[in-house]
């Protein structure tokens, strides 16, 4: 028989030898409930499962075959049992043109047989070559996993207009010289860079509603990640000011300008490109931090990743949301390197 | 009597500026006329870049008094402590008072134009018309609109002081203080820069010059003042004091080590 290549190794998904175990047990299961009828028919069925249970696949198949086809013996269904055991020990064994053709004998007789239908569906999905197997999961897979990719973009947009104004200000605040504001910014900048995001989250959703303030999910997810972002963007930005020149500082001054106008139009501007590139690490981190809001029942493209994977336990999920998030990682990279030959334009012409 | 002629347009009388221990500027008095080009000069410490910068409120005075147009500017009494006056008079004072600096200081994400526009514009909030106008007639007069559209990395050095005397003239100031204007540069961009400060002080621009180069000093000061240890050592015309100072040891010392 061409059958019973238990060790081929031509297919790359490998794998399927834990799948024949959980086959035989599961015959072996089968033939421990005791047979309804004991005619001969049945007994090719109850012998072929016994065959099967102590592995001697060869002697299986030709008992399950020898099962007639209904009418001759009126129909029992023992005809439909034996056929799909048959396809699915040809499909454990990656015999997809054997399994397929018995898939087929059942439709002959049952043509509205859905577990034999269903089966052949599987059976061209199996052995149809990886690609195609990966595109058609994409397909299916794809508009869940979007739906949640333009969540994180939400998360992540949101938190990159938020954060660089607030880390601006917390910034200033420290740098300033009005005591009370330069504690209280070193107090949130202390807390939300010292503890993790997670925490924060957690905090901020489950711990929260005990102090009468309760939030929706998406509200939780932007106050996160807006404030540890801007924790971190206030000491990027406070570095990135006190590396200009102070003779820059002078020379405002000198012209008469107030200390809000010599950081609004001398100190900040000459910022941005050294600030460029830190920033853009950050940001690049914000896109896989957001993956966290998942724990507070935000469904983004961590979540719904999780959701299909979890239904599926198909590994093209999670190839899929790793692609998205290189996708939008390799987008914002280059978006940044771009800004910074922007604004750092003045250094070279 | 603000608007008198014969008011000193600066009177400073007592300054002492410590710095810790060291005292930078020890009780100098010094009036300087409508007009007056003073020169000062002395060696490197000696405290005369700390007294320019106390004339534009850049260093805060532990003693004595500055007078602007005859009143008393700058600092108020507070618990028996001398206090800077609020930001919004220091800010008005220093548009009055241009100063360039050894490094030029201009303003690198900015062009030329925008660097000379830049005072006018925010400071004194003119329409961008108007202080574009002030700027190119300033760029012309030292020289250098042509480059009005670079950004200043591609200047020399000469040109970059050129600009920053622009800059602080676009403001239209009563007083200019130049700290060592030259300094920083090269032998062969000292004399553009002099030309530009010279025909300011033609102009009858009132001006404070830091610098070492005596020829320059001769030439332009009506006043030489010798300055160490942040007192005033000597001062007189160029040619008093030139002849007559001489026979300070100190001094012809100094001026031998430069000269
Ligand atoms: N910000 C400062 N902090 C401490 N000491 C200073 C500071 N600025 C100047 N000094 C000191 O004050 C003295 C006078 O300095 P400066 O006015 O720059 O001298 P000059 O311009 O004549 O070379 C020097 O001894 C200098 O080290
Ligand atoms: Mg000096």
């Amino acid at each position: 028989m061409p059958i019973l290549p238990t060790t081929n190794s031509k297919t790359s998904r490998g794998g399927y030898t834990p799948l024949l175990v959980v086959f035989l047990l599961s015959c072996f299961l089968l033939t421990s409930t005791p047979p309804v009828r004991a005619q001969n028919t049945e007994n090719f069925l109850v012998q072929g499962k016994n065959a099967l249970s102590t592995g001697d696949i060869e002697t299986a198949a030709t008992l399950l075959r020898k099962v007639p086809h209904p009418g001759v013996h009126g129909d029992d269904g023992s005809f439909a049992q034996s056929r799909m055991l048959l396809a699915r020990m040809f499909f454990s064994v990656k015999d997809f043109a054997q399994a397929t053709a018995v898939c087929q004998e059942i439709l002959q007789f049952y043509p509205d047989n859905q577990e034999a239908k269903n089966f052949l569906t599987s059976i061209s999905r199996e052995s149809s070559p990886v690609y195609i197997q990966f595109f058609q999961d994409t397909i299916k897979f794809l508009p869940a996993l979007a739906k949640g990719t333009v969540m994180t973009l939400f998360l992540v947009l949101l938190t990159i207009i938020i954060s660089p104004i607030l880390g601006l200000l917390i910034a200033l605040g420290r740098i300033g010289s009005f005591r009370p504001v330069q504690s209280l910014c070193w107090f949130v900048i202390w807390i939300f860079r010292g503890t993790p995001l997670l925490l924060q989250l957690f905090f901020i959703y489950y711990a929260l509603p005990t102090f009468g303030i309760t939030l929706q999910p998406i509200t939780a997810a932007i106050m996160g990640l807006s404030l540890n972002y801007s924790a971190y963007l206030a000491e990027i930005i406070r570095g990135g000011i006190q590396s200009i020149d102070y003779g820059q500082t002078e020379a405002a001054k000198a012209l008469g300008m107030t200390y809000a106008q010599s950081m609004r139009r001398i100190i900040i501007p000459q910022t941005y490109k050294r600030l460029m590139p830190p920033i853009g690490n950050e940001f690049i981190a914000l896109i896989k931090d957001t993956a966290l809001v998942s724990t507070i029942a935000m469904v983004e493209l961590m979540r719904s990743a999780d959701l299909l994977f979890n239904t599926y336990f198909n590994i093209t999920v999670l190839i899929l949301a790793a692609l998205i998030y290189l996708a939008m990682t390799s987008v914002f990279t280059l978006t940044f390197e771009k800004i910074e030959t922007i604004v750092g334009a003045y250094e070279n012409r | 009597m603000k608007t008198d002629k014969t008011t000193p347009l600066i009177q400073l009388s007592g300054i002492t500026k410590r710095f810790g221990k060291l005292t930078a500027v020890d009780n100098v008095s010094l009036d300087i006329k409508r007009g007056e080009k003073l020169v000062i000069i002395g060696p490197s410490g000696s405290g005369k870049s700390t007294l320019l910068r106390a004339i534009n409120f850049l260093e805060k005075i532990d003693k004595g008094e500055i007078r602007f147009e005859g009143t008393r500017v700058g600092y108020v009494i507070k618990k028996g402590r001398m206090t800077l006056d609020k930001p919004s008079r220091i800010c008005a004072l220093r548009s009055e008072i241009g100063m360039v600096f050894q490094h030029f200081y201009l303003f690198p994400h900015m062009t030329v134009l925008g660097n000379v526009m830049e005072g006018p514009l925010t400071v004194q909030k003119k329409a961008p018309e108007e202080a574009r106008d002030i700027a190119l007639a300033m760029l012309d007069k030292v020289g250098i609109v042509d480059k009005k559209d670079v950004f200043p990395a591609t200047l020399s050095g000469g040109q970059k002081q050129r600009v920053a005397i622009a800059r602080a003239i676009a403001m239209r100031p009563k007083l200019m203080l130049f700290d060592e204007p030259t300094s920083a540069l090269d032998p062969e961009l000292v004399g553009e820069v002099f030309e530009t400060i010279r025909s300011l002080a033609k102009e009858g621009m009132t001006m404070v010059v830091v610098t070492h180069q005596m020829g320059f000093a001769r030439e332009i000061a009506d006043r030489v003042i010798f300055m160490e240890q942040g007192t005033f050592i000597a001062q007189g015309t160029p040619q008093e004091f030139f002849s007559k100072h001489m026979n300070n040891e100190r001094i012809k010392n100094f001026l031998d080590k430069i000269l």
